[in-house]
């Protein structure tokens, strides 16, 4: 039986998927590590974790994390593995240019972002990876500018040796990039999608229906970028239409056929964008 | 054999982090700081200081790189000045709080608005509050043996709190003299290698550590331990000096450097590169017979409490020269402030006057340290100040309009 590094139970909300992306990051890394995490509340469950952490701020990010690998190297010790977790709050906005000079520098670090596209532990307020037309209590009419940061592409655009996408619904996917990165010297970067029944307003019983129907739709592409070579690891053959995946989510309730329409026009030209891309060296 | 060379304060500070063996570096330039940082590269880059320099992005980044280098483990470093500072000011809470011994090097300079490249003491005391000890430095050969008793202090389990030493921007960061540069394995036996007894990061020896926003039922208390540790300070201060000066030859006093006090009926007190203008005008007015005496004060944080007190029982008049404001404060700058609590339990009060000097970098001259001195001796004299806060060097044409307002 696979030993279970985070203590069973959770301070997190009731389905909240953060919780499930941990178990499988730790469950996979093994003991052996220092998990830096900032203040974001996927991250808050990290405290279950029986690893030693350490936090900062919201706006610490990469830092602290380079400081710890920094330590490991001048002392000398070089099997373990420092991970680094924040939410998209940190990493698109407050802490954005920490982790970009992390990337730049090539700090030896796994970092992870978690991804439910808002600040969700201030009470939902809108983020710089909060996607057009979602409500949140900043945007009540739903996020009328500006779209989502494509901070992968931002990430791969580093020239950092990895760069992945992760979903809680496909776990042997997930489980296999974490596996990778963690053999690659030097900064990772893996996004992870972490749906809030909370904040995007849908029953705690279908977080992982709704991650799956992400990326059935062409919203939530599972792709990696393994040495600037990007390779889409999840193949959808037939693309859902993105309704079914609003349609799941309160957040969304306010848009109309118009909004909808908009929004599968722009999923369907970043799928074929990536579709270009597949197989081949982007950076 | 120590050797000596011509330094600057700021290679006298990139000295002192190669002697302690700092381990991790996180560093952002920023005047007149910036040949600190650019001399611990070449340190590092020649090998001569085995280090890995974080070339962060920002000071806000540099303070988390030393944050999480401490815990995991090394000793680290970083050196800022004026905005940088402000800049990092977050961070400069949790590290005491976490109890980690960072050592930060400040290069005083002023804060906008109005600011100046020179200095001031805003930056540094600015970081009375949060937990950090302070040490501030007359000249370059003061740097490099603060530098090396400020991971002393702050690596003592009794302490555990980060250190900072300060020096003038320019005054003392670019101005050169001989400086004596201790032996390296006299520096390894006085400063053994860092091992924090309860904060690490470390799988093999895991244990729960709480580095994130303790329950509210238990911050007051982490606040108290806090205070004892900067009380604890006071002594490890002392015996941190007087270990160095048998070792090196040099030391400072402890927290405080009476100089010419016997005797004196009032004394000035001055902070970093004032004091050395001071010494040559309290000789000059000692020829000239008058009861003058001088006061640096080396330690802010802990602030020198008894030392102040023993001073109050002795003289007639106390003059602070604040290098800082505190602005719409009880009556002039921080050191007055806080010397006033210090005197107020004595049954026979001194006078205390509180001079803003030097403010945004404007020049302290000898002229100006004797006005202030003639000052205290006329309020020892006469038993009372006539004024309790002064301005010194302000432009007539300022004064005139502040006092029609």
């Amino acid at each position: 039986m696979q030993e279970e590094i985070r203590l069973p139970g959770h301070v997190l909300c009731p389905g909240c998927a953060g919780a499930i992306a941990e178990r499988l990051i730790f469950n996979t890394l093994g003991r052996n590590i220092i998990l830096f995490g900032g203040g974001v509340c996927a991250s808050g469950g990290a405290a279950n974790a029986t690893v030693p952490s350490f936090s900062l701020h919201f706006s610490g990010v990469g830092a602290g994390a380079a400081g710890i690998a920094a330590a490991l190297e001048a002392k000398g010790v070089k099997d373990v593995t420092v991970v680094a977790m924040n939410g998209d709050g940190a990493i698109s906005d407050i802490g954005f240019s920490k982790l970009s000079a992390c990337a730049e520098r090539g700090d030896n670090i796994m970092q992870f972002c978690m991804d439910n596209e808002a600040y969700m532990n201030t009470g939902i307020q809108r983020s710089g990876l909060t996607p057009w037309g979602a409500w949140t209590t900043t945007t009540p009419k739903g996020k009328q500018v500006g779209r989502k940061k494509d901070l992968p592409m931002i990430m791969a655009s580093h020239n950092i040796p990895y760069v992945a996408t992760l979903s809680p619904a496909y776990p042997k996917d997930f489980t296999t990039k974490v596996s990778k990165a963690a053999g690659i010297e030097g900064f990772k970067y893996l996004h992870v999608m972490v749906p809030c029944p909370t904040g995007w307003r849908f029953s705690f019983d279908k977080t992982i229906e709704v991650a799956r129907l992400a990326v059935q739709t062409g919203i939530w592409p599972l792709y990696e970028v393994d040495q600037g070579v990007l390779r889409i690891t999840q193949v959808v053959k037939e693309r859902k239409p993105v309704i079914e995946y609003l349609k799941l989510q309160g957040r969304f309730r306010q848009l109309g056929e118009k909004e909808t329409q908009t929004i599968q026009v722009s999923v369907d030209e970043a799928s074929a964008r990536l579709q270009q891309m597949d197989g081949k060296r982007i950076y | 054999m120590a050797t000596k060379k011509l330094l600057d304060g700021n290679h006298a500070a990139a000295y002192g982090v190669k002697l302690v063996r700092a381990e991790v570096l996180g560093i952002y330039p920023i005047t007149p700081q910036t040949e600190l940082a650019n001399q611990l590269a070449d340190f590092v880059a020649s090998g001569e200081l085995k280090a890995k320099y974080i070339t962060v992005e920002s000071e806000h980044a540099a303070m988390s790189v030393c944050a999480g280098g401490s815990a995991a483990g090394a000793r680290v470093f970083t050196a800022s000045s004026s905005q940088g500072i402000v800049f990092m000011e977050e961070l400069l809470w949790q590290v005491p709080g976490m109890r980690l011994p960072v050592v930060m090097a400040i290069v005083n300079r002023s804060i906008a608005f109005p600011g100046s490249l020179r200095t001031d003491h805003n930056d540094s005391l600015l970081q009375r509050d949060n937990g950090w000890i302070q040490m501030y430095c007359e000249n370059a050969q003061e740097i490099i043996d603060a530098c090396i008793q400020a991971y002393k202090i702050a690596e003592d389990s009794r302490v555990y709190l980060p250190t900072i030493f300060a020096y003038d921007g320019y005054v003392i960061s670019h101005t050169a003299m001989p400086v004596e540069i201790p032996d390296q394995e006299d520096v390894d036996a006085f400063l053994p290698p860092y091992r924090h007894e309860y904060v690490y990061l470390d799988p093999k020896r895991y244990k729960p550590v709480i580095t994130h926003e303790p329950h509210s039922e238990v911050g007051m208390e982490y606040r108290f331990q806090m205070e004892e540790a900067q009380n604890n300070a006071r002594s490890v201060i002392e015996e941190v000096d007087r270990e160095y000066g048998k070792m090196f030859g040099r030391s400072y006093g402890g927290p405080v450097e009476k100089y010419r006090c016997e005797d004196a009926e009032a004394v000035l007190v001055t902070m970093g590169s004032i004091t050395g203008t001071a010494r040559v005008v309290v000789d000059e007015m000692r020829r000239e017979g008058k009861p003058i005496g001088l006061v640096k004060l080396r330690v802010f944080r802990p602030f020198p409490v008894e030392e102040m007190q023993e001073i109050g029982r002795n003289v007639r008049a106390i003059g602070f020269v604040d290098r800082n404001i505190s602005h719409g404060s009880a009556g002039g700058g921080v050191g007055t402030v806080e010397t006033a609590r210090a005197l107020y339990t004595l049954d026979e009060r001194p006078v205390l006057i509180g001079f803003y000097a030097g403010l945004v970098g404007k020049d302290v001259v000898p002229g100006d340290i004797r006005y202030m001195a003639e000052r205290t001796l006329k309020a020892a004299e006469t038993g009372k100040a006539e004024r309790q806060v002064e301005w010194i060097g302000l432009r007539k044409q300022a004064e005139s309009v502040q006092v029609k307002v």
